[in-house]
């Protein structure tokens, strides 16, 4: 436990922004790697654009494939920042302090990268505008309210306006912190960001208000988006599979799951590439390892009410669908992984206290999460539509082709190459919250032993 | 244009006990609509565009096995899972029963297919092309859909529309079973069918054939039915039921 | 913040471990005369509900809408009593502090599940047979739901007295020192004579504690979705609500909060025991009585819209039958008295961290489940034809008679003395876990303030 080392205030300073003003060969190529790779996917979208949606695997029955399972895996993905940094902070959880800041520009990032989705699947994405806006006002004809596409955009574009000002109201502080330590145009650009920020009682005051404002508002937002998001596939009564009234939580927790332990595995990388080795510690591993353990197990419950009553009416193509999920190569191998790595293998793990502060596995587990809840999506989007009422005629198959493939893997690029160069810009560890921490922290003596103990912020 | 607008709506009445299975009506839709050539590949691909497709069954073991046939196109519901769900209206109920797509509106968001129960709903994943020996056989008065934009059965509506203004227009009667026939405006499947298992009318006038058929047929023990009609989509498409002759035989067979 | 600064009241915080003890002991012994009038009148009260409960068994069993408000008493008094004990336990799990003077008055529910199991015994010859009808159980035998349902309960009602045993063992013996009974005094108690307090006996206390409290919340996630869709949602055709059984559990939570919210006032006022009940408990019991009000809004409405959106007329049925037609004054009882009424109470920064405003929101809470309750169980029972898959007539509004009354009526009394006569058996506040609070916690000096050290032990 006694992991803690006392760290004066300007040592937290040089530590934390370390990432900014030195960067080892590794960093350039890990970057430059990356880089390639969105690259790849760059080439494969205009060649989609060229040639037609022909080059995907989607076909009738399944019209949505890869593009919209990895858009909701990335909206999820993007649930972590409110979690943790709002709700945490609303509920004054200790640990939450290093995993904010990345955990926020997680969120923004993978936004992002989650809108590109549904617009470069469109039929003709040089017109998805007309679906955003309200377009051609002489005619009056506006978006279709009552379409599910429509709520999207709006819950996603208020996610990540929200959000935003979220990172950079935390940031004002850090962007002052660099100001006084950079010179030239960097100068002048931390300067403007940083607001006039003086570090007065009355301007942390200010920012703490905000935050917290900030934190409740963003709360329904967070809830809205992933439900929204449920209710593409909710709303649509003709897929059987897809018309369950669990959706909406069960898509908010699930993107919960996958989100923190996107973030835990985003840490680790961090403290492994910046030495941050006193800030990002074993405790905070563990608390969030805890959290995810009932994050998880709330998520399995909802996915067996989701299960079981597709069963309850034993209905010819639920049952089929069952079946096939189950029963039938390949989905069956999906379904078990999905299954096995999502919580079969790390919430048992993460129930043994020396697994929860092994960094080793603690990168594994969640990594390990995130592979099965990509799956998780893909086995409900996928096969919903190949088993769609009861016309066997018309019941079909999906094999993602190559091009699709390459875009996938070049989202997972982007968002980390986004996150590596933002690291490159502001510290990822919130400086002032970290400070703030050692301030509250404290040690009260019980009998022969220093129990670490925290002064209660309000 | 008549000054008076006399309101239809436009349905269709299947009687699958008369379907062999030509497939006539499909080549004419085909024909008539500017569909681009499902090609082999394009049905390996599930990708093939079929207005109106026969879909079928097989019924019972061998050999004593039975071929059942249903043509399923646009169903036309009136309470149509597809047109809520269209971000950009480009799906949308006219005023005379049918559900149309609106092609310069449409992005391809393909939500609509999706939340379509009838599959229905085709996609043009590619450009359509015809080889230079076919440029000349397409349909003026149907448009040429771009790739990316969903199509669908259009009830034929260039026809309908023509009838409306050649029929109620000029000659200024009402449109009737008969006058649709005689002045070929009746949808090319339905002209195309010939065991009449196809037949195309007015629901709001009392006196066409399918408003015979709906009132002799949707009675207890009757044949007539609607496409999963627990969804509550309502379609302007009903079906009668094929006569099962072996059921009949059954019967007699114990009495 | 510490309170000895500006309020005058005493607080446990301020007292020692043998005040504590001495106090509510002396408190225990003695309840008073007001104590055994409320039993009486409770008692008389119960007596008209068995006279009642007769009167239905006299007219058989046969008649399915006679038994509706029988079994939404049954629902509601299972589903308080039974997740009120949930509170302490979850709570202990997350270590808070400020659970340890609640703690018991939310264990000795458990008691209450006795009676409820109770309650369920007549509506098992009530309950029609699952054959030939949708049900959780498929294709099993007809009665399976009620053997299952009974033991399922059962093994809760067992687990939950467990739970309350092991956590007022140490207050008993600590009753049984102080009152200086020797060993044969107590020779119908087993346990007793063989807990000296030992550090490995808390240990081990605290294991059993641990494994017991983690069956039990995974038995009560399960016994609600058995009760809540075996007696209300298998019942009405047409309803496949995978999000319902979360609804009834979630429900559940919010109002066994509300409860402990009324007891915790009832027992400041009457039985002063206002030092260690203080506004901390209140104020950290409504934040979470909030947060569940608004969960209850969303599960609702997850399950609202994605059936009013879809337009099927199977579930459409349903929301006329239970929502917007038969049962529509009951549902806007409901849905004002569990969501509106308490959330515009409680969302009130100024409201919320007082005494009455939490306890104000709690009673509405209470009377508006008990119409949620009404809304599922009377409409369930009042069904003819079970085995309809659509509800094309809907059936009657079953209004309360005479004999409603005096179940409802009884039935609630009953409960509420069976309480009271368990703060007989066990102290009503947990002596070991306040004295385990206080040896946590030091006041320190922090800038020009004093304030609360909280220790966070492993």
């Amino acid at each position: 436990m006694q992991e803690r080392v006392r760290i004066s205030d300007s040592q937290v300073n040089t530590d934390l922004t370390s990432s900014i003003f030195e960067s080892s060969k590794l960093y350039w190529i890990l970057v430059g790697f990356l880089a390639l790779v969105v690259l790849c996917g760059f080439t494969a979208a205009g060649y989609m654009f060229n040639r037609g949606l022909g080059v995907t695997g989607l076909n009738r029955p399944v019209m949505w494939g890869f593009f919209i399972t990895n858009f909701v895996f990335w909206i999820g993905i993007s649930h972590a920042g409110v979690m943790l940094s709002a709700i945490l902070r609303l509920v004054q959880a200790e640990w939450r302090r290093p995993a904010t800041r990345a955990a926020e520009v997680l969120t923004v990032f993978s936004l992002m990268t989650a809108m590109t989705m549904p617009l470069i699947h469109a039929g003709r994405p040089w017109r998805v505008a007309y679906w955003v806006f309200p377009y051609d006002w002489a005619r009056g004809i506006y978006p279709n309210v009552r379409s599910a596409l429509v709520w999207d955009p709006s819950a996603v574009f208020t996610y990540l306006t929200s959000s935003i000002l979220f990172v950079y109201i935390a940031l004002i502080p850090d962007f002052a912190v660099l100001r006084d330590r950079t010179t030239g145009v960097p100068h002048i650009i931390y300067s403007i960001l940083s607001l006039g920020w003086r570090g007065s009682v009355r301007q942390w005051k200010l920012q703490i208000i905000a935050g917290i404002l900030l934190s409740a508002i963003i709360l329904p937002i967070f809830v809205s988006v992933h439900s929204i998001v449920s209710w593409d596939f909710g709303t649509a009564m003709s897929v059987e599979a897809w018309h369950s009234t669990v959706f909406a939580p069960y898509f908010v927790i699930g993107a919960v799951h996958s989100g923190v332990s996107a973030v835990v595995t985003v840490m680790i990388i961090l403290r492994w590439m910046f030495h941050w080795e006193d800030y990002i510690r074993r405790e905070h591993m563990d608390s969030l390892a805890k959290l995810l353990i009932v994050v998880a197990t709330a998520w399995l419950f909802f996915f067996a009410l989701e299960f079981f009553f597709g069963l309850y009416a034993l209905e010819g193509p639920e049952v089929a669908l069952r079946e096939l999920q189950v029963f039938e190569a390949p989905w069956k191998w999906y379904f078990l992984t999905f299954l096995i790595t999502s919580y079969l293998i790390p919430v048992p793990m993460w129930l043994i206290p020396s697994v929860r502060r092994n960094l080793w596995l603690m990168a594994f587990t969640t990594i390990l999460v995130n592979v099965g809840m990509w799956f998780e999506r893909f086995i409900i989007i996928v096969p919903g539509l190949m088993r769609k009422q009861a016309f066997v005629f018309t019941w079909g198959g999906y094999t993602p082709s190559i091009v699709e493939v390459t875009i996938i893997t070049a989202t997972f690029a982007m968002v980390s190459m986004l996150v590596l160069l933002f690291a490159k810009v502001v510290p990822l560890i919130p400086i002032g919250d970290a400070k703030e921490g050692m301030i509250l922290h404290d040690e009260i003596k019980i009998g022969k032993v220093m129990v670490p103990a925290v002064m209660r912020e309000e | 244009m008549a000054t008076e607008t006399i309101n239809h709506k436009w349905g269709m009445v299947i009687d699958i006990d008369r379907c062999t299975g030509c497939q006539a009506c499909v080549v004419a839709c085909q024909a008539e609509n500017n569909i681009p050539l499902n090609t082999e590949d394009r049905f390996r691909q599930r990708r093939a565009i079929e207005w109106i497709r026969v879909e079928r069954y097989w019924e019972g073991e061998f050999p004593n096995i039975k071929a059942r046939f249903i043509p399923i196109l646009c169903q036309h519901c009136e309470n149509a899972p597809c047109e809520p769900v269209c971000p950009v209206y480009a799906t949308y109920h006219n005023n005379q029963g049918m559900n149309v797509q609106v092609y310069n509106r449409c992005v391809g968001t393909r939500y609509c297919a999706n939340n379509c129960s009838y599959q229905v709903r085709f996609f043009n994943f590619w450009e359509p092309v015809w080889p230079e020996s076919l440029k000349n056989q397409l349909n003026p008065d149907v448009t040429v859909r771009s790739r990316g934009i969903m199509e669908k059965c259009t009830f034929n509506i260039q026809r309908l529309r023509k009838a409306e203004r050649v029929i109620e227009g000029q000659r200024g009667e009402r449109i009737t079973d008969e006058n649709l026939k005689e002045g070929n405006f009746l949808p090319a499947c339905v002209q195309a069918c010939p065991t009449d298992t196809l037949i195309f009318g007015d629901w709001n006038d009392p006196s066409s054939k399918i408003s015979n058929l709906k009132e002799k047929h949707f009675v207890d023990g009757g044949r007539g039915y609607k496409l999963l009609g627990d969804l509550g989509t309502q379609p302007n498409v009903i079906y009668l039921k094929k006569v099962d002759i072996n059921a009949e035989h059954k019967v007699d067979a114990h009495a | 913040m510490h309170e000895s600064h500006h309020v005058v009241a005493p607080s446990y915080l301020d007292m020692t471990a043998q005040e504590i003890t001495n106090d509510v002991l002396k408190r225990h012994h003695s309840p008073g005369n007001q104590f055994w009038t409320i039993a009486m009148i409770l008692g008389g009260l119960f007596v008209v509900g068995l006279v009642g409960l007769f009167m239905l068994i006299a007219d058989g069993f046969d008649n399915k809408s006679a038994w509706g408000y029988y079994a939404a008493t049954f629902g509601y008094v299972f589903s308080l009593s039974q997740t009120a004990v949930l509170v302490s336990v979850a709570l202990r799990m997350a270590k808070s502090h400020w659970r340890r003077p609640l703690a018991r008055i939310s264990e000795m529910f458990a008691i209450v599940g006795v009676y409820s199991f109770a309650m369920l015994l007549p509506l098992l010859w009530v309950l029609p047979s699952i054959e030939g009808r949708r049900s959780l159980w498929f294709e099993w035998p007809g009665n399976t739901p009620h053997i299952w349902d009974t033991m399922a309960l059962g093994s809760l009602v067992i687990c939950g007295l467990a739970i309350l045993y092991f956590a007022s063992l140490p207050d008993l013996v600590t009753d049984k020192e102080v009152s200086g009974k020797s060993d044969e005094d107590v020779s119908y108690h087993p346990l007793i004579p063989h807990w000296f307090g030992a550090p490995k006996h808390w240990q081990l206390q605290k294991i059993v504690l641990g494994l017991l409290g983690g069956f039990y919340f995974l038995m009560l996630i399960i016994v609600h979705m058995l009760i809540s869709v075996d007696f209300a949602m298998a019942l009405i055709p047409g309803w496949k609500d995978a999000i319902f059984p979360a609804f009834h559990a979630i429900n559940g939570i919010q109002a066994s909060i509300a409860l402990i919210i009324v007891t915790m006032f009832i027992l400041r006022s009457r039985s002063s025991l206002g030092k260690y009940l203080e506004l901390e408990q209140f104020w950290a019991l409504s934040k979470i009585l909030l947060a569940t009000c608004l969960l209850w809004f969303y599960f609702w409405w997850s399950s609202f819209f994605t059936y009013w959106y879809g337009r099927m007329p199977a579930e459409i049925g349903v929301l006329k039958y239970i929502m917007f037609e038969t049962y529509s004054t009951v549902f806007l009882l409901a849905f004002t008295m569990c969501f509106v009424i308490p959330f515009l109470i409680l969302v009130v920064n100024v409201v919320r961290k007082t005494i009455w405003g939490p306890t104000l929101a709690a009673s509405v809470i209470l009377i508006g489940t008990f119409f949620n309750q009404v809304r599922y169980y009377v409409a369930g029972f009042s069904v003819e034809d079970h085995t309809l898959h659509v509800l094309e007539n809907l059936p009657d509004f079953t209004a309360p008679g005479p004999i409603d009354f005096m179940v409802v009526v009884g039935g609630i009394s009953g409960a509420v003395l069976t309480y009271m006569l368990g703060t007989r058996i066990f102290p009503i506040i947990s002596i070991w876990e306040i004295k385990e609070g206080l040896m946590l916690q030091r006041v320190r000096k922090f800038m020009k303030r004093d304030i609360r050290v909280l220790a966070k032990p492993e």
